[in-house]
């Protein structure tokens, strides 16, 4: 029998054009709307634009890493956000990860109402970050929220979001995990519904334990969806800082790196209502940004493919 | 079967293209490409009047900050508006105060706002500021984005210092002010103070006493929405002011070295902050907003609420009967250095340059500044008026009378910072950066840090 797609897909003359005719207004429009502005972002960060029409763009060479990087207290401030940026990463990930893992195998489990413990976990994921922000401004009152009543109870006081930065910082943290592991458990719950019965229950009668059941089964054939889940937990929240403008807003000690993009380039970081909007700029600290994560992401796909050919070649 | 393919290949290219000249612009209907006037091709008063635009409808796109009693007031107005223009409807959008800059750009460079509220401009990079980036309203202007308004008529219905310090720029006016602010001065619970025996305090020593008989009493001495960050050193303003009553002088001081954040005068300015911060505002107000600082404050166990005049109308919103003054914040041991109230020209409007509808924007800030529609506006929004005719005939115009005289424009409004400084070299922000609301304990410590980080950035230019 004769393969029919062979024949549209490497066939001679014109009809060997279809695929990429197809596929042009696809990678057109990522073209347009995701490389275009990615490049546009690595000039306009030599540059000191304003955002502004009408204003002139001047080329500044290399002049916004070097304040960026070098110029100032403002760079000491800079370099730290980019370490909390890391932090919040570590935690973030960590934390997300596991947890979402530990949702998953317990709600893969023939647990009595489980579909609503899904729901409940991945109602967080389809709320917008306002309205995310909002619930746990709501819930982290100090003066009679109710994580505040739950602390008396046991003696703790805290000014949640607006005391110490560390403690502010530390609940972004916990709402970004809300807010996400409801992603990190379906992606997981995906991977685990493809592993075949069969293979437990051969485990079983070899005598494996629950313990065994996850290590030998699970884990292993778990690979593609704990990679998914690993390189998606990094890059969010290396890229995260909408949350911390709803819950924080700009306050020294609280920067991470995305915020101080957006603070920058939208005239957010004096607290003055006519700052100046320094895009140029901000596209300088956006690139550092870009490297932060391309860095730590071909190291952690690095990781991953590592972990694919171990376990799946 | 080829011709098919061709055909099915043909129709799926020509459904892209579709797609595609669906979502592009249309020029021909675009504002950009409809004569829109330049800045100066605004219809002067003195030409004939242009043809009435009124014939076709007119949708006006007008943008302002959120302001409770000013969007009331707005709404209200442009109702009547609308009924005295009835081919005029207008599209009011609110966006927050700290929002307004970047949707006033964004929306101005895409051509799609008529007329914009805009604060008084301030932060003008002066000649001893080097390497200061100008402020956003200078840049807006620079790009040709906002309408010249000078010599039309409805802008000699404003005092002539408003027109010149807060909407002009190298000789043209922009923008007309409609109200000026005090940030200085706190609100004070006379019942309260009455009850305990106490008069309403002058000087810094009075405050710290008052503050110590109200709470030994049970009560608290002061609160602010805390949990937004500015309003705590905001509310330290007053205190900032008494200690340098020429705040214009305090900004040039500090960039030219003759003031230092760490030099005696400023170290007890940053102790009696730390005291302001730690001591005297009540716990829990990490989490209160600023809008929920009125309510909590017309509660009535509470002394004093370090704050700008405009929450006069929620506080008599949230309590009618609450009786209360507001006075200058008395930081200095001075009562002569408190008598000053600092603030900043608040709202104002302008016009996009590239307007399509430019006598409809025009009529809009005509009927607006009309002296009765405006009186209206100053009694709604409890602003200091910017119109010499019209009077601040409310509860709070009876008791800033006595300190308008002694009006003055506030640090915030000439504060640039230089490039490089760091984090902590508005020293003016210091209140808030004191425990609880940020880790410093430590006001010498904390004075120290912030001269560093002015001096830092100082020296990278």
């Amino acid at each position: 029998m004769k393969i029919v797609t062979r024949d549209y897909l490497f066939a001679r003359g014109w009809r060997s054009a279809a695929p990429i005719l197809l596929l042009l207004p696809g990678f057109g429009l990522y073209l347009l709307i995701a490389v275009g502005p990615s490049l546009a972002t690595a000039v306009y960060s030599f540059t000191d634009a304003t955002g502004i029409r009408g204003i002139a763009i001047n080329w500044l060479g290399f002049e916004n890493y070097d304040e960026f990087l070098f110029r100032g207290a403002a760079s000491r401030d800079n370099i730290a956000a980019l370490w909390r940026t890391l932090v919040f990463s570590f935690f973030v990930t960590t934390i997300q990860f596991g947890l979402g893992l530990v949702l998953a195998v317990l709600l893969n489990s023939r647990l009595r109402g489980r579909t609503i413990f899904r729901t409940i976990f991945f109602m967080p994921v389809i709320l917008g970050v306002a309205i995310q922000g909002l619930i746990w401004k709501l819930f982290l009152l100090p003066g009679g929220g109710p994580v505040a009543e739950i602390f008396s109870w046991i003696g703790w006081s805290s000014e949640f979001l607006g005391g110490q930065p560390r403690q502010a910082f530390a609940w972004v943290i916990v709402v970004q995990i809300w807010a996400n592991v409801g992603i990190t458990m379906v992606i997981f719950l995906a991977g685990m519904q493809t592993i075949p019965e069969s293979l437990y229950e051969a485990a079983r009668i070899d005598g494996a334990n629950g313990w065994q059941l996850f290590r030998n089964v699970t884990w292993p054939l778990l690979t593609p969806a704990v990679n998914t889940n690993f390189l998606l937990n990094i890059v969010g929240s290396l890229q995260a800082w909408q949350l911390f403008l709803v819950l924080i807003g700009y306050r020294p000690g609280t920067q991470v790196l995305g915020y101080l993009v957006f603070a920058e380039g939208f005239g957010q970081t004096s607290g003055s209502v006519s700052s100046a909007f320094r895009q140029g700029y901000a596209a300088a600290a956006s690139i550092a940004l870009f490297m932060l994560v391309l860095v730590i992401a071909l190291a952690a796909n690095a990781f991953v493919s590592h972990r694919e050919k171990k376990y799946l070649s | 079967m080829k011709k098919s393919l061709t055909w099915r290949l043909a129709a799926v290219l020509l459904a892209f293209g579709l797609i595609g000249a669906a979502c592009g612009s249309d020029d021909s209907s675009s504002p950009a490409t409809t004569a829109a006037p330049a800045a100066t091709d605004a219809p002067a008063p003195d030409e004939p009047e242009p043809e009435p635009e009124m014939a076709e409808d007119v949708t006006l796109r007008v943008l302002v900050h959120q302001n409770p009693p000013m969007v009331e007031f707005m709404e209200a107005f442009n109702e009547s508006f609308e009924a005295s223009h009835p081919h005029i409807t207008i599209d009011l959008s609110v966006v927050e105060a700290g929002d307004l800059s970047i949707a006033t750009q964004t929306r101005l460079s895409a051509n799609d706002i008529d007329v914009v509220g805009i604060f008084g401009f301030s932060n003008a990079a002066q000649s001893y500021m080097s390497g200061a980036v100008p402020p956003n309203w200078q840049t807006l202007i620079e790009a040709g984005l906002l309408m010249d308004l000078t010599g039309q008529p409805f802008v000699d219905n404003y005092d002539e210092a408003t027109i010149a310090d807060a909407g002009s720029f190298n000789g043209k006016v922009y923008s007309i002010n409609l109200g000026r602010v005090s940030y200085s001065g706190m609100f004070v619970n006379k019942d309260l103070l009455a009850a305990n025996g106490l008069e309403v305090p002058t000087t810094w020593g009075e405050l710290v006493t008052a503050c110590e008989v109200v709470k030994a009493a049970g009560n608290e001495c002061m609160t602010v929405g805390g949990a937004d960050g500015w309003p705590v050193f905001v509310g330290a303003y007053g205190l900032l002011g008494a200690m340098y009553p020429d705040q214009e002088a305090l900004v040039e001081g500090l960039w030219t070295g003759d003031i230092t954040w760490d030099d005696d005068q400023s170290v007890e300015m940053f102790r009696r902050m730390q005291i302001y911060t730690s001591d005297m505002l009540e716990q829990g107000v990490t989490g209160l907003s600023h809008d929920a600082g009125p309510p909590r404050y017309a509660a009535g166990d509470v002394a004093f609420m370090p704050t700008g005049v405009w929450q006069a109308p929620a506080l008599e919103s949230a309590e009618p009967d609450f009786d209360w003054t507001y006075v200058p914040f008395p930081g200095s041991d001075n009562a002569e250095d408190n008598q000053y109230l600092f603030g900043k020209y608040d709202q104002g409007w302008a016009i996009a340059a590239d307007t399509p509808h430019p006598e409809a924007a025009l009529a809009y800030l005509e009927a607006f500044s009309e002296p009765d529609n405006y009186q209206a506006f100053a009694n709604a929004v409890g602003f200091i008026p910017t119109q010499p005719t019209a009077v601040l005939d409310t509860h709070l115009g009876r008791e800033v009378a006595p300190f308008l005289a002694n009006y003055r424009v506030g640090f915030e409004q000439y504060w640039v910072a230089p490039a490089g400084a760091g984090q902590w070299a508005n020293g003016s922000q210091a209140a808030a950066w004191f425990s609880p609301f940020n880790e410093w304990t430590d006001h010498v410590a904390l004075a120290a840090q912030a001269q560093a980080d002015l001096q830092a950035g100082l020296d990278a230019n």
